[in-house]
């Protein structure tokens, strides 16, 4: 007898529904994107600045609140990219999530730690390592773009991606 | 300070493979612990307690160990504990055994570590272990910042020489894979250029240049002085364990040339008494997920300077042969079984020290290091060898 593909196996695909409670910095974080500002938070002790913003410096095991919050640029440097070009399901979405797409950890201006996020640019020869980038906010792009929204609700995707500054630019 | 000594006695792996579709979860870690039992000649009451491991949200089964540790391992009105830390889950569960063992709480202790990724999405799970909020939206499970790593380091040393290296990692380590029965990717005619035209997974990284996802179990009997002589002549005995946990975010650091190696290396050298890793230690048995990582692990670790990590297979010192052969397995690049993965670079490592390396034995090996690397760029470590001694 043949086995047929999948005879004798369980398939499980359903829903798993999370609600995670995000922190009461991450709550000023959103906040104050939605007024168009980033934050960041710095160490009361060592004046390490975080972004993101975190609730513990790890270095020196203090607390940081949300008086601790500064506003940092929305602008940075190129640290490192790479263009993911792999299928896989996202689990935020049970989907796979949709590729090729530039990926680049970023340092704000003012920061002393990095930022992960997607970018727009999906051809890997436009990188350049230490170049200038700039934090994108939805309701600036074209209407047409898959990104845009008409305004900012406080959530990640207020910033959907990270953009290359060209030379001129800078 | 330890109280005994401590040796590997005993060590049971499955063959390595893509799938095994042809056993359940407890069924295919049986297969390892009748293994390693057989090894050790030993019984399952001869063991005292059982520290098992691998990432639950791989297989999207939580709390495995309750049938896993019970029936699988036979560790029934025993004491069980599971360990769970990303890639380096079977590090963490090598590294307790010999906190186990040291301490005098346990004689013989057993210690598993397994995963099946074919029946759920590496990249997937990885994706559920980093913070909801700021990380998860654009994580590309390992291999994306592994790439960010790899262009960092890239634009430090040159691409051209840097691609060409890592092609000669690949090449290095998926042939050693094919002097290894248990190893999942044996590849004994594998040439750069095959690598270098494979498809582009994530920039520079190519198919070829990434580990794969691989399912089995490996496990290791542990034992003091006093059990280990009544077991075998020829144990593995523990000179030392290292480790070093960074950062929780991954971009709180750009980290391309892991510091947790360099930290958890200067300790464990210091401690067994090392100067010279190269001439120190005859064999590693490293946790290179990308073939850039050996480049950079390799570096982290001591083995050669900062950007030097091409040396190394250019004066055929980790080559088979060399002075320090680095991954005679086939390493992670061959066989990639999460939550087994470091511990398998252990149970190398003992192999080595035992001479029962078959075809991939490296000659007179007397001092072996084993690395498990993940988490949040995580390194954690040991040196085996012939006698518990520092080397110096």
């Amino acid at each position: 007898m043949v086995r047929q593909k999948g005879e004798f196996q369980i398939r499980w695909k359903t829903d798993l529904p999370y609600r995670w409670a995000i922190g009461k910095l991450a709550v000023k974080y959103f906040e104050e994107l939605k007024k168009r500002k980033i934050m960041g938070s710095k160490c009361p002790k060592c004046g390490k600045m975080y972004m993101p913003p975190r609730g513990v410096c790890a270095d020196c095991f203090v607390e940081m609140t949300v008086d601790d919050m500064v506003e940092l640029s929305r602008k940075g440097t190129l640290m490192g990219f790479t263009v993911v070009n792999y299928p896989f399901v996202d689990p935020n979405t049970g989907a796979m999530r949709p590729f090729p797409y530039g990926y680049v950890i970023c340092q704000l201006d003012g920061a002393d730690t990095y930022l992960m996020h997607f970018c727009d640019e999906i051809d890997h020869t436009k990188f350049k390592i230490g170049q200038r980038v700039e934090a994108v906010f939805c309701d600036e792009l074209p209407k047409d773009h898959e990104s845009y929204r008409p305004e900012l609700k406080g959530d990640i995707y207020d910033i959907p991606f990270i953009r290359l500054l060209k030379d001129e630019e800078v | 300070m330890p109280k005994h000594d401590v040796a590997i006695v005993g060590i049971g792996q499955t063959k390595f493979r893509s799938k095994r579709r042809d056993v359940n979860i407890p069924e295919m870690i049986y297969e390892a612990v009748k293994a390693a039992l057989d090894d050790a000649n030993l019984e399952i009451k001869d063991i005292d307690a059982l520290l098992i491991g691998n990432m639950d949200h791989f297989e999207g089964i939580n709390f495995s160990e309750l049938w896993t540790g019970i029936d699988a391992c036979g560790f029934y009105l025993k004491p069980v504990v599971k360990i769970a830390t990303g890639g380096t889950t079977g590090s963490s569960l090598g590294i307790s055994g010999y906190y186990n063992i040291a301490s005098g709480i346990y004689d013989k202790v057993l210690v598993v570590g397994w995963e099946k990724l074919n029946e759920g999405g590496a990249t997937t799970g990885i994706i559920t272990a980093f913070d909801p909020v700021w990380e998860r939206p654009s994580l590309a499970g390992a291999l994306g910042p592994l790439a960010l790593m790899a262009n960092i380091y890239a634009s430090k040393y040159g691409i051209e020489r840097s691609m060409e290296a890592s092609a000669d990692v690949v090449v290095k380590n998926r042939s050693n894979a094919a002097n290894n029965e248990f190893a999942h990717l044996q590849m004994p005619n594998i040439t750069t250029d095959f690598v270098m035209s494979s498809q582009m997974i994530s920039y520079p990284l190519r198919l070829h240049d990434c580990c794969p996802q691989s399912e089995g179990a490996c496990a290791v009997i542990y034992a003091n002085e006093n059990e280990a002589k009544k077991i075998t002549d020829n144990p593995a005995w523990f000179k030392g364990v290292s480790t070093a946990h960074y950062y929780t975010f991954g971009c709180d650091d750009i980290m391309y040339n892991l510091p947790t190696a360099t930290i958890a290396s200067k300790k464990i050298y210091k401690k067994v008494g090392i100067k010279d890793p190269i001439k120190d230690l005859d064999v590693a048995e490293i946790y290179e997920p990308t073939s850039w990582a050996e480049l950079a692990w390799t570096e982290a670790l001591g083995f050669c300077d900062f950007g030097k990590g091409h040396t190394l297979l250019d004066e055929g010192i980790s080559k088979m042969g060399g002075e320090m052969p680095v991954n005679p397995s086939g390493g992670v690049l061959s066989t990639n079984p999460i939550g087994a993965t470091a511990l398998v670079r252990f149970a190398e490592a003992a192999i080595q020290i035992m001479g029962r390396g078959g075809k991939r034995q490296v000659p007179d090996a007397e001092v072996a290091m084993g690395m498990g690397f993940g988490g949040s760029l995580w390194t954690e470590l040991c040196i085996l060898g012939k006698d518990p001694k520092p080397v110096r």
